[in-house]
């Protein structure tokens, strides 16, 4: 049987870092400041293809700046991001470059005793560029004579490089031919994403400090500060003990730090150089010309038979991953992982490529292509049941992979079969609740507001575990000690990118102690006081971070028993453990005998004064799976014909998270997942300018638009529902969110939208303009 | 060598900075340095502008310690607005929403709240942008600017304020010291639209009107439309057209079809194509139009 009674979890708590949030005193990475440190900027490419032929860094350097360039930094081929094995991680970064590849590539960087006068000094570097052909397009660039790189390597080999081609994936599953033979209507279609900015509140920022040991202390916005570590290991040689990245709080990330940040490396040169400490923060602008996620083209096939069921499925997926790659090959894994884990496909191939191209260098964001594919497969499964007359919410009840199937979200290596499931229940309850089969019609309706609901399914992994070794790396680990007045304090190197994961480990151990949640303390830590812990991303801080917490927690309380057991003079396992609210104290006591019970205070005191040490665990933990939580959503727009531009009137979201931690902070999750995928959907792109290369905002975020909280939906209009599920292999049966909460949008918008209209979109964001254009064709 | 000029959080220049506690001693001060200094009021385009290295004023002079130049007062001649009166004080005067309430509703609809508590009417209008909300809704309220210089005041009407390629016609030694603008006749319905990606953005095309009607038929018909050239301006022949006619749905049409013809495409329009601005411009001075004489058959009654 399993607990589905809790104490605290699923209770509305206090957040433990929000007075230091709301007051302003959480110390974030540009926080920072040291003694006699120095400022630093970056020296960025003006072009999006370039070798330098000379650089004169005299004037700077005459105003008393530290200079380094491309010419004095270790030419260490690296990839910045360290979640995959070697064998999946192909090599084509370098710190500063001579031959830069988009604009705003770093090529030297000052330090100064001011901001201004670190600009000053990088307004007086001269530098003279040969310039080379560029490319903006992803399908242009595999027809390209010149290449963007000619060498890359893999595990230390050096590879050629072919067609701009990163990496490629190709992977077949039963007999496709004759599954679309046996369809009985097939439909392709090509879909293109756009290109979108994280728009992470924080920009990216590291300071660092020599040692006089000869490290380095760094504190920096990053998602896994054990991955830095070992990044400026291998490229400076610097002894793994002597590096310590410090944790801080994280200002948003959305998957912008999942690998180590080009500023981080910059600034332990200048700060070896200079010996001074030093930071370098990222303008908005800089931030902007530093990550992008991946734009996408699909071309998609699907085939079915009249009953509704799905045959067979090809993808053929171009991805434009910019000027270098941040583990793009993966990203091929998980695409098509994505795409076969949403509905059973009999039989399937898939061709990903990844293709370098002239733009910012595209990384994970919040989702992990998984956005992309699901809006291009839940615009097609529409499309497909709209031909094959059976309802679309029904199609998808006829194909969905649910419990026991098998499930290969995060990729090919990455396998295991699903143990919960609340498909079933999203979909019936969001149905009824927006009364779905009673939807408008598009024919019927005219003038100038048009009103359409549309549904569409999402999932995510929560980690990248499995129960067998994989391409990829997910463990983490944790330590707990048992203080001396009872309280607990927990150390983790897992990152809380500020969406309360720490506080929902705390309260996992808060649940399995029997301790008041106050009685937790989560304490800052760095990577020389944690064990490894791989990164927050995958939505696996609950999932997987949970679960080492769990594990170090049962730990604890095995000892918490031994002791008691001593004290009390009875048999561990007899002992019952509850919280005592009046003492605000974890109790154990001897099952059914009276008066026979020691506080944890008790415990820890007496276990110090007679010497028994102290009560502590610390311990690494892998999940055995990557169990999918599910999200369903439906929506209901009002498209205005005059001016083509979209209202969100009311939106259903339903999850399957398991059991659910902080109620309030995973609505949150959904509200954010909401307003990430309507922004996606509607609004957002980075263009680029044919004739200079550079952004055509220029990194401004005034041109770059992001939907404000008037721009979205009254919260009345919101509505939040879990399913009623618990997985098994979770702690205390929970999974993770974060990435799920968005997967659904654009293809659940898109679908409304064609509700309303009529008019289905292959290419994203569905702006007003391309609406009024697609009206006017159509005949309105 | 932009991109490693460009941003909006570092300002490497050096300038002086003024603070004159008088309209006077600001005069003499623009006298004196107007070619190299800059007019702080707001700050919500000029620090950026210089902080994008777009502007690199030796002198900056802020008029914010000039109580006179921030109020809003009803004369004989009209509602004065003084220049530094902020844009958040203009949407919620109850002198602005009852007698000019398409002024209220211009600026109301820039940017945030943040914004507008720092913005002002002047900077909003001597920035010059062609998407100045305000400056469309001045337009049908036909406006007149004082502006002070050395040499003294003079007075130009709203429609003659923008010179047609990006720039005021005030001089680098002149500042605007208010607008004033003339009661409406009674019975004046008026109406502001504007269309934007988001509710903080600028406009993509912004239309005001303000139309009066005398036993059914237009007397008097004031048509603005902004963001779709150099500088907002009066759709002239648009207002023409409407003048003694009844409002049908087809001489509402019309109008808007004029209005929509006078779009004139800029090589760097990267907001929308010219297409874009043509339909909705349209659309807007049809929903603007038909809003205007609602209110105007509503006054009437």
């Amino acid at each position: 049987m399993v607990q589905r009674d809790f104490r605290i979890l699923g209770k509305k708590t206090n957040r433990k870092d929000g007075v230091a949030k709301a007051t302003g005193r959480e110390v974030f990475s540009s926080d920072v400041s040291l003694p006699t440190m120095l400022h630093a900027r970056m020296l960025k490419s003006p072009y999006p293809h370039a070798r330098v032929k000379s650089i004169d860094v005299s004037g700077a350097e005459a105003m008393g700046a530290t200079v380094v360039t491309f010419k004095e930094i270790p030419q260490v081929r690296y990839c910045p991001r360290l979640v995959s094995v070697p064998s999946a991680t192909y090599k084509d970064w370098l710190v500063l470059t001579g031959k830069p590849k988009y604009v705003g590539e770093p090529i030297a960087a000052v330090a100064a005793e001011t901001e201004e006068l670190a600009q000053r000094a990088l307004e007086a570097i001269e530098v003279e560029y040969e310039h080379l052909e560029a490319v903006f397009d992803a399908v242009d660039s595999m027809g390209m004579e010149d290449l963007i790189h000619e060498e890359i390597e893999l595990e230390n080999e050096v590879l050629k490089v072919d067609k701009n081609i990163g990496c490629t994936l190709e992977i077949t599953e039963g007999d496709v031919e004759e599954g679309f033979r046996e369809a009985d209507v097939v439909i392709e279609r090509t879909y293109r994403t756009n290109r979108r900015y994280h728009n992470q509140l924080e920009t990216k920022t590291a300071v660092v400090r020599p040692e006089p040991d000869g490290g380095v202390t760094i504190w920096s916005t990053t998602q896994t500060i054990h991955n830095s570590r070992l990044l400026i290991h291998d490229i400076f040689g610097i002894p793994v003990g002597k590096i310590r990245v410090m944790k801080v709080a994280l200002g948003g990330s959305f998957g912008s730090s999942i690998h180590v940040n080009p500023p981080v490396p910059v600034a332990v040169a200048l700060a070896l150089k200079s010996r001074r400490p030093v930071r370098l923060s990222y303008t908005r602008e800089e931030d902007h010309h530093d990550h992008s996620s991946y734009q996408m083209v699909f071309k998609l096939r699907l085939g079915a038979k009249e009953d509704g069921k799905l045959t067979a499925g090809h993808l053929d997926a171009i991805l434009d991953i910019g000027a270098h790659q941040i583990q793009a090959y993966p990203l091929l894994g998980c695409v098509v992982g994505w795409w076969v884990s949403l509905y059973k496909l009999p039989a399937k191939s898939y061709i990903g490529r990844a293709v370098y191209t002239n733009k910012v260098p595209s990384c994970a964001f919040r989702g992990y292509g998984n956005p992309q594919i699901t809006w291009a497969v839940e615009t097609l499964m529409d499309e497909l049941a709209e031909k094959l007359g059976i309802d679309p919410l029904d199609f998808r009840l006829k194909n969905y992979i649910g419990e026991g199937d098998l499930f290969w979200g995060q990729g090919p290596t990455v396998k295991s079969i699903i143990q919960s499931c609340g498909v079933e229940e999203i979909l019936e309850r969001g149905a009824e609740m927006v009364d779905w089969y009673n939807r408008p019609r598009p024919e019927e309706q005219t003038g100038r507001y048009r009103r359409g609901i549309g549904m569409g399914r999402g999932y995510h992994t929560s980690s990248a575990g499995a129960p067998v070794p994989s391409s990829i790396v997910d463990f983490g680990g944790a330590f707990l000690k048992l203080n001396e007045d009872g309280t607990l304090d927990y150390v983790t190197a897992l990152m809380d990118h500020g969406c309360g994961t720490l506080e929902a480990h705390a309260k996992i151990i808060a649940e399995e102690l029997c301790v008041p949640l106050e009685s937790v303390n989560v304490i800052t830590a760095d990577t020389g006081t944690t064990v490894y812990d791989v990164c927050t991303h995958a939505s696996r801080g609950v999932y997987s971070g949970g679960g080492a917490a769990l594990k170090v927690a049962k730990q604890v309380e095995e000892k918490i028993r031994e002791y008691a057991a001593r004290m009390l003079d009875a048999y561990p396992h007899a002992l019952k453990i509850y919280c005592d609210e009046e003492r605000e104290q974890g109790v154990v006591t001897a099952e059914g005998i009276e008066d026979r019970s020691v506080t944890y205070e008790e415990i820890a005191t007496t276990a110090r004064h007679k010497n028994w040490g102290m009560i502590a665990s610390v311990d690494s933990y892998r999940q055995p799976s990557c169990p999918p939580h599910f999200t369903g959503y439906f929506v209901e727009v009002e498209v205005d014909t005059w001016t083509g531009k979209v209202r969100l009137e009311k939106v259903i979201a339903g999850a399957d998270i398991g059991t659910v931690i902080n109620p309030d902070l995973a609505a949150g999750q959904i509200h954010g997942g909401l307003a990430m995928g309507w922004s996606m959907t509607t609004l957002e792109d980075t263009r680029y300018s044919p004739l200079d290369g550079d952004l055509l905002n220029r990194g401004f975020i005034n041109n770059y638009k992001i939907p404000s909280t008037q721009d979205l939906l009254d919260l009345d209009d919101l509505t939040v529902f879990f399913a009623d599920t618990y997985e098994p292999t979770g702690p205390f049966g929970a999974k993770g969110l974060g990435e799920g909460a968005l997967n659904p949008v654009a293809g659940t918008v898109a679908n409304a939208i064609q509700n309303a209209l009529g008019i289905r979109f292959y290419e994203l964001p569905i702006t007003p303009i391309k609406i009024l254009k697609a009206l006017e064709e159509k005949g309105g | 060598m932009e991109i490693n000029r460009f941003n909006t959080h570092i300002i490497p220049i050096r300038f002086d900075y003024h603070a004159p506690k008088s309209l006077e001693e600001a005069v003499r001060l623009l006298g004196e340095y107007g070619e190299e200094a800059q007019i702080l009021a707001g700050g919500t385009d000029l620090i950026p502008k210089i902080k994008q290295r777009i502007l690199e004023p030796k002198h900056v002079i802020n008029l914010k310690a000039i109580p006179e130049l921030a109020c809003i007062k009803e004369t004989s001649e009209g509602v004065k607005i003084g220049a530094l009166t902020k844009l958040r004080t203009v949407e919620l005067s109850t002198l602005i929403n009852e007698k000019l309430p398409v002024l209220g509703e211009a600026a109301r609809a820039i940017g945030s709240v943040q914004v507008r508590n720092r913005g002002t009417i002047g900077g909003n209008l001597c920035n010059a942008s062609p998407c100045a909300d305000t400056a469309t809704a001045l337009m049908v309220l036909d406006a007149v600017a004082r502006i002070d210089g050395a040499e003294g005041s003079r007075e130009v009407p709203i429609g003659e304020f923008f010179d047609g390629r990006g720039q005021t016609i005030v001089a680098p030694n002149e500042m605007l010291h208010e607008l004033t603008v003339p009661n409406l006749p009674e019975g004046t319905g008026s109406a502001f639209v504007k269309v934007g990606w988001t509710t903080f953005d600028i406009a993509t095309v912004n239309v005001a009107v303000a139309l009066r009607l005398d036993d059914g038929k237009v007397v008097d018909c004031r048509i603005a439309l902004g963001a779709c050239s150099p500088a907002p301006f009066r759709v002239r022949r648009a207002e023409e057209a409407l003048k003694g006619k009844e409002l049908t749905d087809e001489s509402v049409k019309e109008a808007a079809k004029i209005v929509s013809e006078h779009i004139e495409p800029r090589e760097r329009w990267r907001r929308a194509p010219p297409e874009y601005r043509r339909k909705t411009s349209k659309a807007l001075a049809l929903e603007a139009l038909t809003r205007a004489a609602e209110e105007a058959r509503r006054l009437a009654k």
